[in-house]
């Protein structure tokens, strides 16, 4: 429609132009909108976009590629912490690898990695989940909500240091908290030694999980939080349920979501040394001892820097090709789904 | 099936800093088996009319009806609506064929049954081609259609259709205006649909429902609407090109009593019979609306005529459009295609007294 005769009429208050503002013509929209006052060029000397992308490149540099180039190096000698600064360490080819791989402890370790992984990972991952769709579905109270996400989230704002303390606290077998509270309540009729070699990975895991359930908790409420609120719309005027919006729809869109946060729990697995350390050093006999907790182990307690460095070396690559795999099948769900 | 009645209906959205009153007073009521549609720019509160009536949206006064059962209280489940939504509203995460039969999935259809249904309707909507594919993959006219198969699919009291063609492409769109229609006329069902097409309104809808501004501006047939508007804001919004309306003056000589277009020479005559009509009214500033289509070019020049300078000769194929203009005023006829009229050329342009559309200045209500 054309109405180039705007300009024949007085302007303002008559009906063509105020119907031409109910309908927003662009021809009623004041000047400034449609001007824009060129930028002056910003111009710096050259040295300055080298400068700008160099440092950083630089600071990783050092404490990335030359740390990552400094392992791989070493997993090929025999280099000891005593003898570190005389340079007189020896190739030894594959030996460290040979010597990690064939180990028992290492065998065992990676048992109880498993362990960890199904019943720690897995279940931060379960309990995560359940207490943010929880929190989302049926606390409709706003403040509320806010409160019990920020005491939930809680634990995993304090430090590994103090979580393994509390924890070794609470799990005393003697007088612990958690033992006295089971048995007034009835459920055990004696102590549990919760440090004796059958138990001590599990206490472990007890204290992991009340430290890390906060994590997928904050990645599946912020999952669930974006998700359209126009398909559960959708979902009660078709005349869904709640247990069927939760397993048709809510689930399945958040599959991924669901996915990410274990994969954030399972990376940190390979590495987690910290609560290992803190609360029984990985005793007792070994029983409650991780991958990685071996290398900072065999190389910082134990000065056997070459052996660490293979360690860490198998470490990273099993985790970096289950990560790829994991990656790879989540990106054939998402492409199946028409997302990415 | 079932009569829906909207009695004094407000909705009122509360924020901290001020309340938007989007429905006032809205008195509506849909007939068994009706279709009608909800017109009105955005914003002017049609589509809270909307979701009041599906139960997604509380309403903050007023009753709602659905045949004799009052359904304030009752969920969208309970009331057993289907709505097709402006957003479309997709399950992203399904298949095309298990979005539109997943409202017979949750009512416990055997999946066979559901399947069949499924490719029906699809067929109907044409598009039984991407039954396997999933909404993120599919444009928008597309998932628009799957969202309204997924209303269709069921057998509701009321279908509720809130802007379904907005994304369709014009030739699609014309189309599926008829297929629309031609499964309303089989399924007889209370239909209401929302919309600020007034091609798609008029088209579709027994009744047409205007609103603006959160209330109801007239409810009537296209007939009613096209001939009798109830006042400016529905003369000016049904019809395309939009009515020409002048402010104008009542003045009367010897010939009798004619409207004095205010800035212009352009003199507007009147039956005898409405000016006295008019002059028991007792105003004196008017608003006087004239349609573009009833301006004819060379009609009987028995007929009063307006008489101005050709500024614009659209030419739009079935027909044209010449803006003209006196100078202070410009007004729109629509005309053969065929005319000749160049730029800056006098011309007559004739109407009939009846057309002659006179409203109140003040109140902007008809007067005749």
């Amino acid at each position: 429609m054309v109405d180039s005769t705007a300009a024949d009429e007085p302007a303002g208050g008559s009906l063509a132009v105020r119907r031409r503002l109910d309908r927003g013509d662009p021809s009623t929209f004041p000047e400034w909108f449609n001007t824009r006052k060129p930028r002056a060029n910003l111009i710096v000397a050259r040295w300055v976009p080298l400068a700008l992308v160099g440092l950083p490149v630089l600071v990783l540099f050092c404490i990335v590629v030359y740390p990552t180039v400094w392992m791989f190096y070493h997993a090929l000698h025999d280099t000891n912490m005593m003898r570190l600064f005389q340079s007189n360490w020896s190739f030894v080819g594959l030996e460290n690898f040979q010597t990690v791989l064939s180990s028992e402890r290492f065998g065992d370790s990676i048992v109880h990695l498993g362990i960890y992984l199904t019943f720690g990972a897995v279940l931060q991952v379960l309990l995560g989940a359940m207490l943010a769709l929880i929190l989302y579905e049926l606390v409709k109270n706003n403040f509320l909500r806010v409160v019990l996400l920020i005491a939930m989230v809680l634990p995993m704002m304090l430090p590994p240091s103090i979580v393994g303390v509390l924890w070794k606290f609470l799990l005393t077998p003697s007088n612990g908290a958690v033992n006295q509270a089971l048995l007034n309540l009835g459920l055990i009729d004696q102590h549990i030694e919760w440090f004796n070699a059958g138990m001590s990975l599990w206490a472990i895991i007890i204290a992991d999980v009340w430290n890390w359930t906060a994590l997928p908790l904050l990645i599946v409420y912020s999952g669930r939080v974006s998700l359209p609120p126009a398909v559960y719309e959708a979902a009660r005027v078709d005349g869904a349920g709640a247990w069927t919006t939760l397993r048709r729809i809510t689930l399945p869109m958040l599959k991924e979501v669901i996915a990410i946060a274990f994969i954030v729990r399972f990376m940190d697995a390979f590495k987690f040394v910290d609560l290992v350390f803190i609360m029984t050093s990985g005793g007792p006999a070994q029983s409650s001892e991780l991958p990685a907790y071996i290398a900072f182990q065999r190389g910082i307690r134990e000065f056997a820097i070459g052996e660490a460095a293979a360690y860490a070396i198998v470490i990273f690559i099993a985790s970096a090709v289950l990560i790829t795999l994991f990656l790879k099948y989540l990106k054939k769900v998402l492409k199946a789904q028409g997302f990415a | 099936m079932a009569r829906v009645s909207l009695r004094d209906v407000n909705k009122i959205y509360r924020s901290r800093h001020d309340d938007v009153h989007a429905v006032n007073d809205l008195n509506l009521t849909v007939n068994d088996g009706e279709f009608v549609a909800l017109l009105g720019p955005s914003g002017c509160g049609k589509t809270s009319t909307l979701r009041m009536i599906v139960g997604l949206e509380e309403i903050s006064a007023g009753e709602i009806h659905f045949d004799d059962v009052l359904v304030n209280k009752l969920d969208s489940q309970a009331r057993n609506v289907a709505m097709a939504f402006e957003t479309y509203a997709l399950y992203p995460n399904f298949t095309i064929e298990e979005n539109l039969a997943f409202p017979l999935e949750v009512r416990g259809l055997p999946a066979p049954e559901r399947r069949k249904k499924a490719r029906e309707i699809a067929e109907i909507l044409r598009i039984d081609d991407i039954l396997d594919q999933r909404p993120g993959a599919l444009s928008g006219g597309q998932q628009q259609r799957v969202s309204l198969g997924r209303a269709l699919i069921r057998d509701p009291a009321v279908f509720i259709l809130d802007e379904v063609m907005s994304h369709i492409d014009a030739h699609l769109k014309f189309q599926m205006l008829f297929d629309l229609k031609a499964i309303h006329q089989e399924m007889k069902r209370t239909m209401i649909y929302v919309t600020h097409d007034q091609v798609e309104a008029l088209a579709l809808a027994d009744r047409v429902a205007v609103m603006s501004n959160a209330e109801l501006q007239q409810f009537g047939t296209r007939n009613d609407l096209y001939h009798t508007p109830a006042n400016v804001f529905v003369a000016d919004f049904i019809g395309e090109p939009p009515t020409n309306f002048f402010e104008a003056e009542l003045f009367t000589d010897h010939n009798g009593t004619v409207l004095k277009v205010v800035g212009s020479d352009l003199v507007i005559q009147l039956e005898p019979g409405h000016a006295q009509r008019i002059l028991r009214w007792n105003e004196r500033h008017l608003t006087v609306g004239i349609r573009p289509q009833s301006l004819h070019l060379g009609g009987d020049p028995a007929l009063p005529a307006l008489e101005a300078k050709v500024a614009i000769n659209e030419y739009l194929g079935e027909r044209s459009i010449l803006t003209l203009t006196d100078g202070t005023r410009s007004f729109r006829a629509m005309v053969d295609p065929d005319t000749t009229a160049q730029r800056g050329e006098r011309v007559k342009v004739h109407y009939a007294l009846q057309d002659v559309m006179v409203f109140s200045g003040k109140t902007e209500l008809i007067i005749l």
